[in-house]
């Protein structure tokens, strides 16, 4: 039988090109929409949280460890980022070294990570991440000398392209910027899937005991799990804090940060690739499109008040909350699952493998 | 102060920290036990029992002349509340997706959780005065002062033991010897275990699994009430975002002394409760560093010995 | 020598002695059976052989080897490299404000930016006695002792046992459901794939080369069992006969010296059974000594060159199938007084 058929392969590609090719056309849709409909310009940070939620989707999504402190290396990245190329610093290498310095510093620090937890089982390796995410907050915080505290690094490098200057006021040379970074990442990740370590990575994640009995060194796969998805959440913070021209105070980093990455993951839909695309778009869409849009809306019709129930940033949490608890409950494998999983999360049902292992 | 007086006085501090966060982590300490979950929802559940002690306290008018009859009131109601709510949780939103992969159930936790301090942060807003006075919703409410700050040492004593410390142990302890009495000694006890270990080899006993849980959930429910009121009144103050700390304390307590273990819930509490009194009362600048430590700690015992300081292997079935 | 020698192999898990003082020797190019009733001790000698369970008694020597080994040179230099990592790292760490200002923040607005002067100004802070001599010991001791415990708790594994040279089926499928029948192949291929992860992201040709040639010999193994046709098929979609035999297509792609079955003729009816007795005697004729665990009289009598009788972990007999099917206590114990097969 020949090697998988080009119509295949065509299939397994259509989903993420098709979506990219989307995006791209968007900055033409604003062109036409009313001033106050305007959204393209809040695009690049949706494709810089995109990249994050790639990172993450290679750490949970194929390989199935249960990351809660995706925030963390986002912290690292951007400031990394931001202590290289700041003014006040004498390095201030430029943008591109800076995000190439920032995606390694993710998959250096990975390690600090993966090395505790390779023997543990699901659940701890989420509370270890979790704590690993406290941990770089205070470290963060209280390495003031460094990182300047809760005041955060500014300004930080912008992009430096022949002949294309990058400023806040314009929103196009970024976006088509990040969108071609944001298709390499995918290209990667794309590429890293159907190979022998995304092979391996999924094996671990289905049945670690297989994996070990047919030769796999789990604890090296996941310290590359680790590492990539890592330095790939890194070089998300740095294009986020270039976005934004600051490293963001430590306080941004924190646990809720880590549970919108995870959301875009599994919102999404876990392990496909388009699927987190998709889930950045909603998740981070969601926050600084509709509520932002809403908010600017009642204030301009005078809707505002002094009750804590009027403000619609108020309600975000509640409306996350509620999301999540009905995504779980009616459609937990995501909105664009990973073929093979939507059986899986759906079974309940006798005649079928049983489950295997700690699941 | 003298190093005796140091080490007394942190060990007071860090003691009554501890048992507060014990009563907490064993609720999740039971839960896990039982159904293998992570329930981030455990923490805001107590934060919403300070916010109804805060309520309670406040209908009473405030700063009360009988505070007996306000700690009494906030004990009889408290628990209760965060029972109801715990099962209510379990019963409709984990229930359903018992079979379910560990991650659904785990994320449908973080949505209760987010829910739960949404209202917490609404319930900040009501237009009572000790909620002050509802304009200011997400801040911070200071507890109203029930129980004096007099120490029982003596005035000149260096190492303060107020009503408040020894109120901690009054409480809590009695309540860890009931649960412990409980687990060991009664059928329904026996039976959270026997569910615990193998829940197919429960039900063929003729136990109702469903029953249990709810038992589970709500017996760790009053705890955290009990936490709630406790809390408050220690510590003096309460905000909609406190259950996240305090439930992120007591879930890495109950991993630190292996997860399930009753006593090694208890134990990692302690140990998490005198190493914050020790950073944040010593250690010179230790209070920015308490979370670092708390959590290095956690990974350190992990890598040594990877189920907690109590924790038993659990043999996989091949 | 014996390929695989069990001397004097004993398990035991708490109270109960799963298997007790069992002795075997496997040559190389035989099938051999483990029979015995439900409860007997036979997949736990499975999984004493692959490393799962450390024995509690006795040894398992592979090709007169055991897995464990002592620890070597580069094993102590791992440690120590990691004990100075951790070392250095935490002395920083703990400095890292007061080091930063003194090399960094007190010369930034200089321009040029005196750099020979921030090497002065690091070693002259980081030679300040206990602010870092105690925390890098404390981290070099930590480190040591995580590199020294990770080393401990690796040796024996499963996966260094593959390693060895042996691979095994599961009692209950263990397939990897996710993945197409070809996919479970190449992850049983992928201790003999040399591509790194940055070839694989790249699209780098050796990736491209080498993933072609891997998935032509992991076709040649399906076809190996008859399951060509089910390249393409997820795991989990298939009826559970084919499970069966993907499982061990996917033990013989690691190319193994020695392969345990556990139970694999389990739910087959006869022809499937006789199919499968075919199969083995093949994975012998390559060179491949075979152990199996199996209930399946028909199957056992049939292909084994020996067999040992297992009952409640002690090893009650030994030899030919014509001795054993006469042994009368086997007979009593397992086979019944009834002739089978």
């Amino acid at each position: 039988m020949p090697p998988t058929p080009l119509s295949a392969r065509l299939r397994m590609m259509t989903g993420a090109p098709l979506f990219l090719g989307v995006v791209a056309l968007l900055p033409l849709l604003d062109l036409v929409l009313p001033d106050t409909w305007k959204f393209a310009s809040l695009v690049p940070a949706i494709m810089a949280y995109a990249i994050v939620g790639l990172g993450l989707n290679i750490i949970a999504g194929f390989t199935g460890l249960l990351n809660l402190g995706s925030a963390a290396f986002m912290a690292i990245g951007a400031y990394t980022f931001a202590i290289l190329t700041c003014p006040i610093y004498p390095f201030q290498i430029g943008f591109f070294p800076g995000l190439v310095a920032a995606t390694v510093a993710g998959g250096a620090a990975s390690l600090l990570l993966s090395l505790p937890t390779m023997r543990l089982r699901g659940d701890y390796v989420a509370i270890v991440t979790l704590g690993f995410g406290e941990i770089v907050q205070d470290v963060l915080k209280n390495l003031d000398a460094v990182t300047k505290g809760t005041q955060g690094l500014n300004p930080v490098a912008t992009p430096a392209l022949p002949g294309v200057t990058f400023t806040v006021g314009n929103y196009v040379p970024w976006f088509y910027l990040y969108l071609v970074v944001l298709i390499a990442a995918v290209w990667l990740c794309h590429n890293l899937r159907h190979s022998r370590l995304g092979r391996a990575w999924v094996a671990v994640r289905e049945d670690e005991l297989a994996a070990r009995a047919m030769g796999l060194s789990t604890p090296r796969i996941k310290q590359l799990a680790f590492g990539i998805g890592s330095a790939l959440c890194a070089a998300g913070g740095a294009l986020f804090a270039s976005l934004n021209g600051t490293s963001i105070e430590p306080g941004f980093y924190d646990f809720q940060q880590s549970v919108i990455i995870l959301c875009i993951v599994i919102v999404g839909g876990m392990g496909n690739i388009t699927g987190v695309l998709l889930g950045a778009f909603i998740m981070v869409g969601f926050n600084g499109i509709v509520l932002t849009k809403l908010t600017e809306m009642m204030a301009r019709n005078g809707w505002t008040g002094d009750n804590v129930l009027a403000a619609p940033g108020n309600w975000k949490f509640m409306l996350y909350g509620i999301a999540l608890i009905l995504m779980m409950r009616l459609r937990p494998e995501g909105l664009l699952p990973a073929k093979g999983v939507q059986a899986d999360m759906h079974h309940d049902d006798v005649g079928k493998l049983p489950p295997q292992g700690a699941r | 102060m003298s190093t005796w007086e140091i080490i007394l006085q942190l060990l007071i501090t860090g003691l009554a920290n501890g048992l507060i966060i014990a009563l907490i982590a064993l609720g999740y300490t039971m839960v896990y036990g039982i159904v293998e979950l992570i329930n981030f929802a455990h923490g805001d559940v107590m934060m919403l029992g300070c916010f109804l002690a805060l309520t309670v306290v406040g209908l009473l008018g405030g700063e009360v002349a009988a505070p007996w009859l306000a700690i009494g009131l906030m004990l009889l109601l408290v628990p209760p509340f965060c029972a109801a709510l715990n099962w209510l949780i379990d019963r409709h939103v984990y229930r359903p997706l018992r079979n379910a992969p560990k991650l659904t159930v785990l994320v449908s936790a973080i949505g209760v959780s987010f829910v739960c301090v949404n209202l917490g942060m609404f319930w900040g807003g009501l237009p009572m005065e000790v909620f002050g006075g509802g304009s200011q919703a997400a801040s911070a409410k200071s507890f109203p002062e029930l129980i004096g700050y007099t120490n029982l040492l003596g005035e000149n004593s260096a190492v303060l033991l107020t009503y408040k410390e020894l109120m901690v142990a009054v409480i809590t302890v009695p309540l860890m010897i009931a649960l412990t009495w409980f687990v060991s000694r009664t059928r329904l006890g026996t039976a959270m275990r026997a569910v615990a270990q193998n829940p197919t080899a429960a039900q063929l006993m003729g136990i109702d699994t469903n029953r249990v849980v709810g038992l589970t959930f709500i017996i760790g429910g009053a705890l955290a009430g009990v936490a709630a009121v406790t809390t408050a009144l220690y510590t003096g103050s309460i905000s909609f975002q406190m259950g996240y700390r305090n439930g992120l304390d007591a879930f890495t307590a109950a991993v630190l002394g292996g997860i399930g273990n009753l006593p090694g819930a208890v134990l990692g509490a302690l140990c998490i409760g005198l190493a914050r009194a020790v950073m944040e009362g010593w250690v010179p600048n230790g209070g920015q560093w308490s979370n670092t430590v708390v959590f290095s700690v956690l990974i350190l015992v992990l890598v040594f010995r990877p189920t907690g300081i109590l924790g038993s292997r659990v043999r996989e079935k091949v | 020598m014996a390929l695989l020698h069990l001397d004097h192999l004993s398990l035991r898990f708490g109270g109960l002695t799963a298997v007790n003082d069992v002795s075997v020797a496997v040559e190389r190019g035989q099938i051999f059976a483990i029979i015995g009733p439900n409860g007997a001790g036979k997949t736990s000698v499975f999984n004493a052989i692959t490393g799962l369970y450390p024995p509690s008694g006795g040894r398992v020597l592979i090709d007169g080897r055991t897995v464990r080994s002592p620890p070597g040179p580069a094993d102590l230099a791992r440690w120590s490299l990691a004990g100075i990592v951790t070392g250095v790292g935490t002395a920083l760490a703990i400095n890292a404000n007061v080091l930063w200002d003194a090399a960094i923040n007190r010369s930034a607005h200089l321009k040029p930016f005196p750099w020979s002067e921030t090497w002065n100004a690091v070693a002259a802070t980081a030679t300040q006695g206990a602010w870092t001599t105690i925390p890098f010991v404390i981290g070099a001791a930590v480190g040591v002792g995580a590199a020294w415990n990770a080393w401990r708790s690796s040796r024996c594994t499963p996966d260094a046992v593959a390693r060895a040279g042996v691979a095994r089926t599961f009692q209950n499928i263990r397939l990897f459901r996710d993945l197409s029948a070809l996919d479970n192949v190449l992850v049983g291929m992928d201790r003999h794939l040399h591509a790194r992860g940055w070839h694989a992201a790249l699209r780098l040709p050796r990736h491209c080369r080498e993933e072609r040639d891997a998935r032509e010999t992991a076709m040649r193994e399906l076809e190996f069992v008859s399951l060509g046709t089910a390249a393409n098929q997820s795991a989990s979609s298939l009826p559970y006969g084919h499970q069966r035999r993907l499982e061990i297509a996917r033990a013989l792609a690691t190319r193994p010296a020695l392969l345990l079955l556990d139970e694999p003729a389990a739910g087959m009816n006869p022809a499937e059974a006789t199919k499968l007795m075919e199969l083995i005697k093949r994975i012998r004729d390559r060179g491949i000594t075979v152990v199996l665990i199996e209930h399946h009289m028909k199957v056992v009598m049939g292909i084994s060159d020996r067999i040992a009788v297992l009952h409640y972990g002690n090893k009650i007999a030994e030899g030919t199938p014509a001795e054993i099917r006469a042994n009368p206590q086997v007979i009593e114990a397992y086979l019944g007084k009834e002739e089978l097969g």
